[in-house]
């Protein structure tokens, strides 16, 4: 116990001393700090969660972070943020950047910048199969559920803007909503819904359909106006995609042995 | 009949994923990462309340003073936290602390103070009423017996007063301990938040991991008021007997 008591204090007295290196560029406040703080999901598996083990949140997003770590020399510190939470903390200089399963959008653009795109996903619906609902026309009048702060909560609204949608704080308790029949589906990024489906007890039991709702590329929020970070992750996920050690990291949460397969058909946008 | 029970059964089949998560939902990731879970909740609950005696403290006997300069601060702190949900305080100070400081405050630190600042107020009112209640001749022959006002007051009228208020400490204590559950919302790993963690985790037995924590926090605040009603009890005979002995 006193151990336990004299670390609490050590390591609140650091925390209290840390003050953030104001406006200097991002990649020697890094540096000189010795760790790269990634703001990173903890509640949506394969891209970030707690691993039932190690307790450690592990997942596609992290190795992600981690390879960029690795790049800079520096240590991996990751934490845990919300759609809600990202943008204002990213903003605050609490986190280095975010890998959260965040798509690139030029409104987003007012307040941070976005890496090159490092996942493509579309947003689709995930239903009960025997529902009748096969797109997004067949959703007029009826509960549709999503995440606060989400984009999918927003294109919903404009692709069927008869359907009430209804906002969670995570897709899991939406999909939750959707089992006890108080939404008639879900609707976000097909990877997330694909992790949903496949870590039900009874997978075939649900479907994701419908026609493409809208594109959700994701892409890695920055701070605004730090070109030479911005520079520093574009280019090392272009390495990453030439050296074949992103798609290592692609097939070790989404190959064809794992729970939520997802072929890699895409290709990353490399510079010359 | 029969189905009905396989229904509850069915309802209720997953505690296998509640006793293997067990000791995240006790300790969180601690010791290979941060401490979370029931701990966590409790450790803010324990430094909160501790934090608010002193402002509670400071602002109640603020707003017993006659002098407007001293009171009206006073009043207006608890007036404005009293008026605002925790929720709304929580995000005020994270969202807010990093724009006045100039450097960003940890989670768990942030939903600290806002807990201190939140249950001060509401202890400020619990220390008000604690001095109202003692009789006015005590303060008069305090006052009488050549002692200044604040030592009348920390002398005579506190130790007489601060003895009537821990029932009502003991119930913010319980009522702080459950309001923890709030700080899941800027992501400090405690017991709700955990809970979530596990279920997002294995998308299985919702039921079964909530009711788990409810039975949690029940335990700690039914232990709580367990020990306040034996306290208040200690107290009571206490009083009694001297008061005879007089």
């Amino acid at each position: 116990m006193n151990g336990f008591w004299k670390q609490t204090v050590l390591v609140l007295t650091a925390l209290i001393l840390a003050v953030g290196s104001a406006h200097a560029g991002k990649l020697e406040a890094i540096k000189s700090r010795g760790k790269l703080v990634a703001g990173v999901k903890d509640s949506q598996p394969p891209f970030g969660y707690v691993d039932e083990q190690t307790r450690q949140i592990v997942g596609f997003e992290i190795d992600l972070c981690a390879a960029l770590a690795k790049k800079l020399g520096v240590d991996l510190e990751l934490k845990p943020v919300t759609s809600a939470t990202r943008i204002p903390m990213l903003e605050q200089g609490a986190i280095d950047l975010i890998a959260a399963t965040m798509t690139h959008k030029i409104e987003r653009e007012e307040k941070i910048d976005f890496s090159i795109t490092y996942f493509p996903a579309t947003q689709k619906l995930l239903v009960k199969k025997d529902s009748g609902i096969t797109s997004v026309a067949d959703l007029a009048g009826k509960k549709v559920g999503s995440a606060k702060g989400s984009t999918s909560e927003q294109n919903i609204k404009k692709a069927q803007p008869a359907c009430e949608v209804v906002s969670f704080e995570t897709y899991p308790e939406a999909f939750l909503a959707l089992k006890q029949g108080k939404v008639v589906a879900v609707t976000t990024d097909a990877p997330i819904l694909l992790g949903i489906r496949n870590s039900d007890d009874n997978p075939d039991a649900w479907a994701i359909v419908g026609e493409d709702i809208a594109a959700e590329p994701y892409g890695i929020g920055l701070p605004e106006n730090d070109s030479d970070f911005r520079d520093f992750v574009n280019i090392s996920l272009m390495e990453l995609w030439k050296s074949g050690e992103y798609q290592k990291i692609y097939d070790k949460w989404f190959g064809p042995s794992t729970k939520f397969p997802i072929p890699l058909t895409w290709t990353m946008e490399i510079w010359p | 009949m029969d189905s009905l029970w396989q229904w509850c059964t069915g309802l209720f089949a997953n505690w296998g994923i509640v006793w293997r998560n067990f000791d995240y939902l006790l300790v969180g990731a601690y010791p290979q990462g941060p401490l979370g879970g029931l701990a966590m909740s409790i450790l803010m609950a324990v430094v909160g309340i501790f934090g608010a005696f002193w402002i509670g403290l400071g602002a109640g006997l603020l707003r017993l003073s006659k002098r407007p300069w001293l009171c009206w601060p006073a009043i207006l702190y608890i007036e404005v936290i009293r008026g605002t949900p925790l929720l709304m305080v929580i995000f005020w100070f994270y969202f807010f602390a990093p724009i006045l400081m100039g450097h960003s405050v940890p989670e768990t630190e942030s939903a600290i103070v806002a807990f201190i600042v939140f249950t001060g107020a509401y202890v400020a009112e619990i220390v008000r009423a604690g001095v109202l209640a003692i009789p006015k001749g005590q303060m008069e022959a305090a006052r009488g017996s050549g002692l200044s006002h604040a030592q009348a007051m920390i002398h005579v009228i506190l130790p007489q007063a601060l003895r009537n208020m821990i029932p009502s400490f003991v119930n913010q204590f319980v009522s702080l301990t459950k309001d923890t559950s709030l700080a899941m919302i800027i992501n400090v790993p405690e017991l709700t938040l955990a809970a979530r963690h596990i279920y997002t985790r294995t998308m299985k037995a919702p039921m079964e991991i909530f009711l788990a924590i409810a039975l949690l926090y029940f335990v700690i605040c039914w232990v709580l008021t367990a020990l306040s009603r034996r306290l208040e009890r200690h107290l009571a005979r206490y009083q009694a007997r001297t008061a005879h002995g007089r």
